[in-house]
């Protein structure tokens, strides 16, 4: 099954181009969706997951016209935004139970077995019975791709899950990700550079609404091979810096700027070559 | 700190919007009130003294606009956030680390806040002046401007009650973080308002319930309540007594709540708010951080059932999800036990008439628990209809929620169907308390069906339309406030609105249940049960429509502006829903034009300014035959066939017309009762129609030849009346399924008919009509040449033959000549043996009788089953009665005293010859505390009064001009307190007097005319009843009782069953005049002549221990006398009176304390203050100037005072200076 999007544009009242007719293709498999905040992607992850219609253009899955037939979508979708909260004072168990009868799962034996074993899964079985209100940040994310994989999405669609998580949270959280099937299609949204590289088959980078770059994580760092270059300078220097090379990226490094800028060739002496990574790639791709 | 804090704070409040928009909508109401009141509105009018710009009147106002609903909310909403605002903002962690002191915070925002209340209270100032300088305001409403009526009560109520309310609300909101707090202690306010007002059923409670309204509003109306209009007009609020306290101990309740704020605020330990349950082990962390990662392998596979009949569980398990997070919040149940508290409260002061209680029968505990409960059941479905569907997006859950495989339909209707639940759960609550309030009084006559009709039945019904309504609105306005704002507009406002307006179209009346009739033991719900369905049908379409579109638009995900949503509105618009709102349509339609038929084709929807118009357009149009000679009627003969089922009746009969004037008459006037069909209307002599006004019914027969003095004639008649369809807002009570009652208003009448013109002054101006006095003058011998009951027969003879269902007895006056049963039929023929005034009843209904006799008079009560409780008592009360007018005034004329219990949809009872309708609702079902003396008998006291009028009425009837009514109410009640005492004794009369005098102060501060002396008085019943009562009981006090009764005999002998010209008061008071001896003759014109008003008082008094074991008590009292005039403007004018000087002691009786009289009589009191110095034989308690409150005074409690200790032993007795001694043996 293939999600198929076509021409897809959305302008908000307020005059805000959320999407700029994208077009792309996503097949099985995890797929990272990469971009600064704003870039349009809560906007992408909800048009495909129902919240929202789009001014023009087309979303399918596999037969499925997903702007027209939601009822349809929802049936097969999983989905985890990126700012989300629960009904105070109810735990963890209850509110599972309360998804799973949403999706529609009526034997209420059935539902025990699949709530019990999700909560297994996220290592949230021994917390079931607190209020989710009290629980923190990780196992909140954890809950939220619990009650996404209820039901048997076909379609899973996680919004920014890993922000604000500790360095053992995230790492839990990409096991979980990581775990879910090869067969269905699941859409990390993310502006976080190391979860896509982690995790992501494919990936797309965007900004302000429109696709910059699409293709294999692996790939696109092969392409940009040779063509970084970085060099430690003063404060003084870098406006200089900026109007003369193309800097794609900015770090403090001991008092010191470390710049990377995109070059085909060694710009000169004082550069020295660096071994791309991902985040050249995006820094490159969304200052071009 | 505080200044900055304070000043930023009001800043950011006068740059919103919403500020001016609460002035203006504070403006706006006063100024439409206001205007409503100046008669600026078009609506019809009632003449009132008072003007719109008096300081009390702009206190009614502020009070009413700033304590009620409205007010309530709009302080909420400006105060109770001015700290939570933080919280909800998550403004706090910013704000409380910085050097801010508590004081400057807290004082800062609480002083602001307050400041910008205030600006928007003075909306109501501003709107009210803005209403005075309105053209075309009546010189009359206006009087001059004077700031300090604007002022003086705004400092006395809306600052005050400001404090209290914004302390209260601030402090509950800022502890508990929840608004909600606020709108609890919001209702509760209410409900304290509520129960304050309702323990002013009985007298005894008033400083109670003074002190106890946290508004001052009944402090206020205590001090001010027997104000004439005079006064009323020109007096500042008076700011003492019980007022004074009121306030003081309230804004010291607001002071200690604020202090309390004070110091229990806390920024650092303030990150939690307080909860009443602190939740155990709330922080207890697991240590899960090691636990190994399952494989996803080990989740079983789900089947998912997407059919219809699971979406209904999801819709019920939704459901019960709602109703548990509403029922399980404890501000909830907060509310709920306020409500059952005051639901007690107010059901102890059942039904109160003169301090006595009725039996906690089930309609009454229905009336006052659907009353306590109805209004903030609106209030919490219009907050949980926002609370409901705003749930997810509050709490952040709605994309997950959204984006579940729910049916379109499911989330309003499980969020509608638990609205719809609560309300269940309430009204159970309601029952619950209704039957624990019986069972708790020892009453188990537990109709527990009528529980269910009533509560689960119409409420439940109404209730529900409204919660779907708040709903819809709540969807379709998208924004939570505006949503609450227009919802209370609609569901609150819009009502009074239609009040104020007179718009009365119940088409256009959200949610309105067509005429409705109180519920009677004896009619059930009668006939409205059939027009509430239709009513409500219309309704339900309407909310179908409403429900149909907020499905539509429902927001399910992040879709925002009103255009994305109708787009997605639009493409959901298909199969089911659209056969929804067809269904809709067209059961709003089609009821609706069902119910326009009904209301204004078949009957017409006649508004109160549409009859004026009538009302001046007959008087324009027949004045001028008022003068014409009439005959009069001589004789009556009815058949009646009521027709119960279909609340009709078929009237065929016949009067005789005699010429008894001294010219002959060419032509007859006949007035119809406009909703009786008339089938025939024959004179025996040959005429012509000449004039048929149908919309007056009014008609003109010309008689071919004129009927000579003493001829006669026959007027045969054949009516009928049977109701069609059904009114807009009447239900017509006069034929119902059982408890049929109707007088002969509905049968034709003979000539001009003055009952019918307009009498309000300022309506008579507006069409053009002259003046109209309210009655005739006294001496006016054309008046007096009818009687006040019937302008177009003296005497008649009465026969009539009845019929009705057979299970019903139908009774009219005469006695029964026979009974029969015919084709399914019970025919009853009554015949009177003498002339009786032309005036009389038809009833039907399913009787018990109820059997008994005094010497050859048979005595019947005819009641409804279940209603015996006071049948004894109402026939004691018909023995004793004709047992003390039989002796002291005349002979009976009848053979025969009938009670005919009716259904209260009048609470009156009437006297018609030998027969006394009597309704359900004023003591059938009065519990009389017989153990407690000074508890009031009422049945019994409505019983000798009723009886009193077949003296007072049937024998002694008075012209129709002034002072009528004193010959037959004022002599009926004193007969009654006659009777009453003998029974009772006199220290039962105290608190009936007590209720009179109040009744008479109160009736004439709102006297809209003139007050009349007594001997003047033109049909006011505070004056004929109430002053009538205090005035006789007075006056048999000053001349005695047998003095009295033997003139009152001379008079009746003189003037019983007298023909025209009638008798009036003057006539009436020289007989009484007469019999009063010289020294008392100025208490007659005191009493009768003028309006006399006391201010009796006993300013000092102690008293000391005689060597002889006596008692001697010194006395300082002071006494002012004044005269007023009609409107109520006092005149100083010396004493010169005989005015009662007692002293009382007490005993023990039956291990009670009683109180005795130890001296009492009557003191020459001829300066302003006196001393008395008097010795009595046993120990003072009280003493005091006329202690019985005889004489009219406004102040009757500082008549008298409790004596105090001075045990020593008095040396000289007689060492009082200019005082008078007196010992009494």
């Amino acid at each position: 099954m293939k999600l198929i999007i076509n021409n897809l544009s959305k302008t908000y009242s307020n005059g805000l181009k959320a999407l700029d007719n994208i077009s792309m293709e996503i097949g099985s498999g995890m797929f990272g969706l990469l971009g600064p905040n704003g870039a349009g992607k809560s906007s992408l992850m909800r048009t495909i997951a129902t919240l929202q219609e789009p001014d023009s253009g087309t979303v399918t899955l596999g037969d499925i016209d997903v702007i027209k037939q939601k009822a349809e979508v929802r049936k097969v979708l999983g989905y985890l935004p990126q700012d989300f909260g629960f009904y105070p004072k109810v735990s963890a168990a209850d509110m599972l139970d309360h998804f799973a009868i949403l999706k529609g799962i009526d034997s209420a034996k059935e539902r025990k077995e699949i709530c019990d074993a999700l909560l297994n899964q996220t290592n949230l079985y021994e917390a079931r019975k607190r209020n989710i209100g009290d629980y923190s940040g990780g196992m909140r994310q954890r809950f939220g791709i619990a009650q996404a994989l209820l039901g048997n999405p076909k379609l899973v669609i996680v919004d920014e899950p890993t922000a604000g998580l500790d360095p053992m949270e995230r790492n839990r959280f990409h096991n979980l990700l990581s775990e879910i099937g090869e067969h269905i299609i699941v859409i990390l949204s993310t502006h976080i550079v190391e979860d896509v590289r982690n995790l992501c088959s494919n990936m797309v980078i965007m900004n302000q609404g429109r696709i910059l770059l699409s293709g294999k994580p692996a790939q696109t760092i092969s392409d940009m091979n040779g063509k970084v270059w970085m060099k430690l300078i003063d404060k003084e220097q870098l406006s200089e810096h900026k109007t003369n090379y193309k800097v794609i990226s900015t770090k403090v490094v001991e008092g010191k700027i470390q710049v990377h800028v995109f070059h085909p060739t060694q710009p000169d002496s004082s550069f020295t070559p660096v071994t791309s990574d991902l985040e050249d790639v995006y820094f490159a791709t969304i200052t071009n | 700190m505080f200044k900055q804090l304070f000043l930023f704070e009001l800043k950011l409040w006068f740059k919103k919007p919403s500020t001016y928009i609460f002035f203006l909508v504070f403006f706006g109401l006063s100024m439409l009130i206001t205007a409503a009141m100046a008669g600026l509105l078009g609506t019809s009018t009632a003449d009132s003294m008072a003007i719109i710009n008096s300081a009390s009147a702009i206190a009614g106002i502020i009070n009413s606009l700033n304590t009620d609903i409205i007010g309530a909310i709009i302080l909420i909403t400006i105060i109770a956030p001015a700290v939570y605002k933080d919280f909800q903002y998550n403004m706090h962690p910013l704000l409380f680390t910085k050097p801010i002191s508590k004081s400057g915070y807290l004082f800062g925002r609480f002083t602001a806040s307050f400041l910008v209340a205030m600006f928007v209270l003075s909306g109501t100032i501003f709107g009210h002046m803005a209403a005075c300088v309105l053209p075309g305001i009546e010189s009359e409403k206006l009087g001059t401007f004077s700031l300090m009526n604007y002022i003086q009560p705004f400092l006395l109520f809306a600052v005050p009650n400001t404090l209290l309310v914004g302390a209260i609300f601030f402090s509950l909101v800022t502890f508990s973080r929840n608004m909600i707090a606020g709108y609890v202690g919001c209702i509760a306010l209410i409900l304290i308002k509520g129960i304050a007002s309702s323990l002013l059923g009985d007298m005894d409670n008033q400083t109670i319930a003074a002190m106890l309204e946290p508004f001052g509003e009944q402090a206020m109306d205590k001090l001010t309540k027997y104000w004439s209009p005079a006064e009323q007009n020109t007096l500042l609020i008076p700011f003492e007594g019980v007022l004074l306290y009121n306030r003081l101990l309230w804004l010291g309740i607001a002071g200690a709540i604020t202090l309390y704020t004070y110091f229990r605020f806390r920024f650092s330990q303030f990150n939690e708010p307080v909860s009443l349950f602190r939740r155990k082990n709330k922080k207890e962390m697991l240590s899960i951080a090691s636990a190994p990662v399952n494989s996803l392998a080990d989740v079983p596979k789900a089947t998912q059932n997407f059919t219809r009949k699971f979406s209904f569980y999801q819709t019920y398990f939704l459901a019960k999800f709602e109703f548990n997070k509403i029922v399980k919040s404890i501000f909830f149940l907060i509310i709920i036990g306020l409500s059952i508290l005051s639901f007690a409260a107010v059901s102890s002061q059942l039904g109160l008439i003169y301090g006595t209680s009725t039996y906690p029968v089930t309609y009454q505990m229905l009336q006052i628990g659907g009353g306590i409960f109805q209004f903030f059941m609106i209030i919490l479905i219009v907050f949980y209809a926002g609370i409901v569907v705003w749930r997810e997006r509050d709490s952040k859950i709605d994309e997950l929620i959204g984006v579940a495989p729910l049916a379109p339909w499911v989330s309003f209707a499980s969020k509608l169907i638990a609205l719809v639940l609560i309300q269940v759960a309430l009204l159970f609550v309601i029952m619950l308390t209704g039957i624990f309030i019986q069972m708790y009084n020892g009453y188990y006559n537990i109709e527990i069906l009528q529980y269910i009709k009533e509560l689960f039945g119409f409420k439940l019904i109404s209730l529900s339309l409204i919660c779907a309504f708040a709903m819809a609105v709540q969807v379709i306005i998208n924004n939570k406030y505006v949503g609450y704002f227009i919802a209370v507009l609609i569901l609150i406002l819009l009502p009074i609105a239609f009040t104020l307006l007179e718009w009365n179209n119940q088409l256009f009346l959200f949610n309105s249940g067509g005429p409705r009739l109180p519920y009677s033991d004896m009619n059930g719900y009668g006939h409205s049960i059939y027009p509430f369905i239709i009513f409500k049908t219309y309704w339900l379409g309407f909310v179908i429509i409403l429900v149909v579109l907020s499905n539509l638009l429902w927001v399910r995900g992040k879709e925002k502006g009103f255009k994305n949503r109708l787009r997605i509105a639009k493409s959901q618009f298909t199969g089911n829903a659209k056969l929804a709102l067809s269904l809709g349509v067209l059961i709003f339609l089609s009821t609706g034009i069902f119910i326009y038929y009904n209301t204004s084709i078949l009957n017409k929807n006649i508004s109160s300014k549409k009859t004026e118009e009538m009302q001046a357009d007959f008087e324009k149009k027949h004045k001028r035959y008022s003068k014409n000679p009439q005959p009069r009627i001589t004789s009556v003969n009815w058949s009646v066939d009521i027709f119960p089922e279909e609340r009709g009746a078929k009237m065929k009969g016949y009067y005789i017309l005699n010429n008894k004037t001294n010219k002959a008459i060419d032509s007859v006037f006949i007035n119809l009762y406009p909703e009786v069909n008339v089938s025939e209307l024959k004179l025996s002599v040959a005429n012509t129609l000449l004039l048929d006004d149908k919309d007056n019914g009014f008609r003109i027969y010309k008689l071919s030849t004129s009927l000579h003095p003493g001829d006669s004639i026959r007027l045969d008649m054949n009516l009928d009346y049977f109701p069609k369809g059904f009114k807009n807002s009447s239900a017509g009570t006069a034929i119902v399924y059982n408890g049929t009652f109707f007088n002969n208003m509905f049968l034709p009448s003979i000539g001009y008919s003055e009952n019918g013109e307009l009498t309000d002054g300022s309506a008579r101006k507006k069409y053009g009509l002259g003046k109209k006095e309210r009655m005739a003058d006294v001496n006016d011998s054309q008046a007096r040449m009818n009687n006040y009951i019937s302008s177009d027969a003296d005497w008649i003879n009465f026969e009539c033959t009845l019929s009705t269902s057979t299970d019903q007895i139908a009774i009219a006056p005469g006695y029964l000549q026979k009974e029969w049963q015919q084709d399914n039929r019970r025919y009853f023929h009554y015949k009177m043996d003498c002339p009786i005034l032309n005036f009389y009843a038809f009833l039907s209904a399913r009787y018990e009788v109820k059997h008994d006799k005094w010497n050859n008079i048979a005595i019947e009560v005819y009641y409804h089953k279940g209603h015996e409780y006071n049948l004894d008592k109402m026939i004691n009360g018909v023995k004793k009665s004709l047992d003390y007018y039989t002796k002291n005034f005349s002979p009976y004329q009848h053979k025969q005293v009938r009670i005919i219990e009716f259904p209260r949809y009048a609470t009156f009872a009437q006297s018609f010859p030998n027969t006394i309708p009597f309704s359900e609702g004023i003591g059938f079902i009065a519990k009389v505390d017989t153990a407690n003396p000074e508890s009031i008998d009422y049945p019994f006291y409505v019983t000798a009064h009723e009886v009193a009028h077949q003296w007072w009425a049937h024998q002694v009837i008075g012209g129709n001009v002034q002072g009528s009514t004193i010959m037959s109410e004022t002599m009926s009640q004193y007969s009654a307190l006659m009777v009453m005492e003998k029974e009772f004794g006199k220290k039962a009369m105290k608190k009936f007097l007590k209720y009179e005098m109040s009744q008479y102060l109160k009736g004439r501060a709102s006297e809209g005319k003139k007050e009349r002396p007594l001997m003047l008085v033109e049909n006011q019943q505070y004056i004929h009843y109430n002053k009538g009562s205090i005035v006789m009981y007075a006056l048999r006090d000053y001349i005695g009782e047998d003095t009295l009764n033997a003139a009152l005999a001379k008079y009746i002998k003189k003037v019983a069953y007298q023909e025209p010209p009638y008798t009036n008061s003057i006539e009436f008071l020289n007989y009484i005049t007469a019999a009063t001896p010289d020294s008392l003759k100025y208490i007659i014109t005191d009493m009768f002549a003028t309006i006399t008003l006391y201010e009796n008082k006993t300013s000092k008094c102690s008293y000391t221990k005689t060597k002889d074991g006596k008692y001697l008590v010194k006395v300082s009292i002071e006494s002012k006398k004044m005269k007023a005039d009609s409107i109520g403007k006092l005149k100083d004018i010396v004493v010169n009176d005989w005015i009662d000087i007692g002293i009382f002691g007490s005993e023990q009786v039956n291990g009670k304390k009683e109180e005795t009289e130890l001296y009492l009589q009557k003191r020459m009191i001829n300066k302003e203050k006196m001393e008395f110095e008097i010795i009595v034989n046993e120990e003072p308690e009280k003493v005091g100037i006329d202690p019985y409150n005889k004489l009219i005074d406004r102040t009757p409690d500082n008549n008298t005072r409790s004596l105090k200790g001075g045990n020593k032993e008095s040396a000289a007795a007689n060492e009082g200076g200019g005082g008078v001694t007196i010992e009494v043996k």
